[in-house]
């Protein structure tokens, strides 16, 4: 008997581990959040909505509710204690379903997801698998990593401090950082707004007819190299930054001048591209 | 040079003795003032806001609302600017001074930016506090990124005040200071409201 | 009244004038306008060589002007202050309409130093043409400094480039007018 007490306890004082499934709707809405661990969500094609989580002492359970074409799940802390055990969520949702996650200090991962996604997280990272549909992503420090298919969507990234690396994506992008890293490849690009105030922004892509490019950072670095087929005009302005292109085969034009701006057209002209900063450094090229 | 005066048949013996005052050949003042009065009327940074290609959206943001009161801060941010006294970064100061006190001195005439901003600095402490610590030291240096940014914005103005590309710079700071107050208030409680 | 107390006569009566723009009152800007738009356009035209788009140029000057005035200290002068903003919108205007001009090697020691006279006589209109006629760096860096009185280093710093680049130019615009005029530049 002494044994067997034993053993329980130890149960009780180690990780639980809890498991739900409930009907979904093929295209409802499904509604995440956790303060600490990591939440991971994947699209599948069953219409159910299934929750397995390793829970850490200090977290109390998990609610899964059900209801009029909207599941949430909520990881569930108790009220009056200070210290909060992680929770390590993984979720499988119909994969046309729009998901909302908010995390605190939790990373989060999305793969197969096919509908719009709104991903907010305090301080973890976020890591997100693009499939045509808008995405609307928060971070004030995590980490950004978004990889698309090269199928148009909107997207909207927003991050304090947080790096942000996204590839394939493409259609409409508008990205912002205060002092994170951008790296950005888009394979077709409509239109692409990006802003830092220190953060450098370094882009590759090829941008459709009639595209609109605008890229502003006071002190970052700002490195786009963008294609287009009917070509675009440019107009690169920055106080006191170098300015470097390579749109002439002999030689790459660099300016010295500060305080000053450089315009040109290449091929037809039909988008536009801006780049504009203080001090950071600017560099335009139409090719790899 | 197109020609704006009657043939000048004086001669000189220096360059020095070419008058620099050339009068126009019409009276700009009127179209000078017409400008002033239509910039009291509508701001630049509205404009600007007004001119973005619409971006038609299939879901609504849900930091939309924090989004507009951010948009709606550079109108309140560009009208205040064309009324603060002249003012000059202190020489020898240090580059990092107390948060408060840098932050504090963007005063803005506009009422409702200035009670927004109030309101956010002071809960600032009090918010950052209650981040998880590594988020904690990276907003701090990107707040710090942000006033260094406008200190370097408003001295460079200041010798060059007609500047339009550090202008727009400047609202472009002034605003994500906003948007990054309003999204640590935001990630403050967002623990609470889990 | 000496000539030192009639300056100071006339920077009070200006910043008077500036403190009441500054306040919102367009009569007293627009009394500062009528006091300095004779330089800023003459500064203009000769920047751009376009009347038309001298005309632009200086209203645009005393539009930004009006934005950026309480930033004005009113111990400097006000003059130099328009003249900077002036150049600016200028050198932008211009940029627009034309490619930037390739870099000027600074000269060391390049001798330009001299009140350029000129050996003989000359007809103004004929200086005038003269100057027009100079590459554009060349012509900014003559008309700021033999023109307008500024020094090279301010000259430089209005133009956005190094005080040996505007020294290159200056040495540049006068065998250039010597070349022109057929009379020696001093």
């Amino acid at each position: 008997m002494l044994v067997l007490f034993a053993s329980v306890a130890v149960c009780t004082a180690s990780d639980k581990t809890f498991e739900r499934k409930v009907p979904a709707e093929a295209r409802g809405v499904v509604d995440i959040s956790n303060v600490s661990g990591s939440i991971e969500v994947r699209g599948w094609d069953r219409p159910e909505v299934s929750v397995r989580a390793d829970l850490d002492e200090g977290v109390e359970s998990v609610d899964v509710n059900s209801d009029h074409g909207r599941t949430s799940i909520k990881v569930v802390l108790p009220h009056h204690s200070v210290r909060h055990g992680d929770a390590h969520l993984q979720v499988q949702v119909p994969k046309d379903s729009e998901l909302t996650v908010s995390a605190v200090s939790a990373d989060v991962v999305t793969a197969g997801v096919l509908g719009v996604q709104r991903l907010n997280a305090v301080s973890g990272d976020v890591t997100a698998e693009l499939a045509g549909s808008d995405l609307e992503l928060k971070t004030v420090s995590g980490n950004v990593k978004l990889k698309g298919h090269g199928q148009p969507a909107r997207l909207h990234v927003s991050t304090v401090s947080g790096d942000v690396h996204l590839e394939h994506g493409a259609g409409d992008l508008e990205a912002g950082t205060v002092s994170g890293t951008l790296v950005v490849s888009l394979d077709s690009a409509r239109s692409v707004r990006v802003r830092s105030t220190s953060g450098d922004l370094h882009f590759e892509g090829k941008l459709t007819r009639g595209a609109d490019f605008d890229a502003t950072s006071v002190s970052g670095e700002l490195k786009v190299r963008a294609s287009a087929e009917a070509g675009y005009a440019y107009e690169v302005s920055t106080f006191s930054g170098d300015i470097t292109n390579c749109f002439d085969e002999a030689h790459t034009e660099r300016s010295r001048m500060p305080g000053h701006t450089l315009q040109g057209t290449r091929g037809d002209g039909a988008g536009h591209v801006h780049l504009k900063t203080m001090s950071g450094d600017v560099q335009l090229c139409d090719r790899k | 040079m197109s020609g704006t005066r009657g043939r000048d048949e004086r001669k000189v013996s220096s360059l020095r003795e070419l008058s620099g005052a050339i009068e126009p050949s019409r009276d700009l003042w009127p179209q000078i003032e017409a400008r002033i009065d239509e910039e009291r009327r509508v701001t630049p940074a509205a404009s600007a806001a007004q001119e973005r290609p619409a971006r038609r959206r299939t879901v609504a943001p849900r930091w939309l609302a924090a989004a507009a009161m951010v948009a709606s801060v550079a109108v309140g941010v560009w009208i205040g600017r064309s009324l603060l006294p002249a003012t000059r970064p202190v020489a020898g100061a240090p580059a990092t001074a107390a948060a408060p006190t840098l932050l504090d001195a963007a005063y803005v005439s506009d009422p409702r930016y200035q009670r927004q901003r109030a309101a956010l600095m002071q809960s600032q402490q009090a918010q950052l506090a209650a981040l998880p610590p590594a988020a904690r030291d990276k907003v701090m240096t990107s707040l710090a990124a942000i006033r260094r940014a406008k200190q370097d914005l408003e001295s460079e103005l200041g010798k060059d005040p007609g500047n339009a590309l550090l202008q727009e710079l400047l609202v472009n700071t002034y605003q994500d200071e906003m948007r990054v107050l309003t999204d640590v208030q935001q990630a403050s409680s967002a623990g609470k409201g889990i | 009244m000496t000539q030192a107390q009639a300056e100071d006569t006339r920077i009070d009566w200006e910043a008077g004038l500036v403190q009441r723009a500054c306040s919102g009152d367009t009569r007293a800007f627009e009394r500062l306008y009528r006091e300095h738009v004779g330089r800023v356009y003459g500064l203009c035209l000769r920047m751009t060589r376009d009347a038309h788009l001298a005309e632009d140029c200086t209203q645009e000057t005393f539009i930004n002007a009006w934005r950026a005035l309480p930033r004005f200290e009113t111990r400097s002068s006000l003059s130099t202050w328009l003249h900077r903003i002036a150049i600016n919108v200028s050198l932008a205007k211009r940029r627009k309409a034309s490619p930037v001009e390739p870099m000027l090697e600074d000269e060391e020691g390049a001798g330009v130093a001299g009140e350029w006279t000129l050996e003989t006589p000359v007809e103004v209109q004929e200086i005038e043409a003269a100057i027009g006629a100079l590459p554009e760096g060349a012509r900014d860096a003559l008309v700021l400094h033999a023109l307008y009185g500024y020094s090279h280093g301010e000259a430089a710093q209005m133009l956005g480039v190094a005080e040996g680049t505007c020294k290159a130019q200056l040495h540049r615009a006068r065998k250039l007018l010597r070349e022109r005029l057929n009379v020696e530049v001093l």
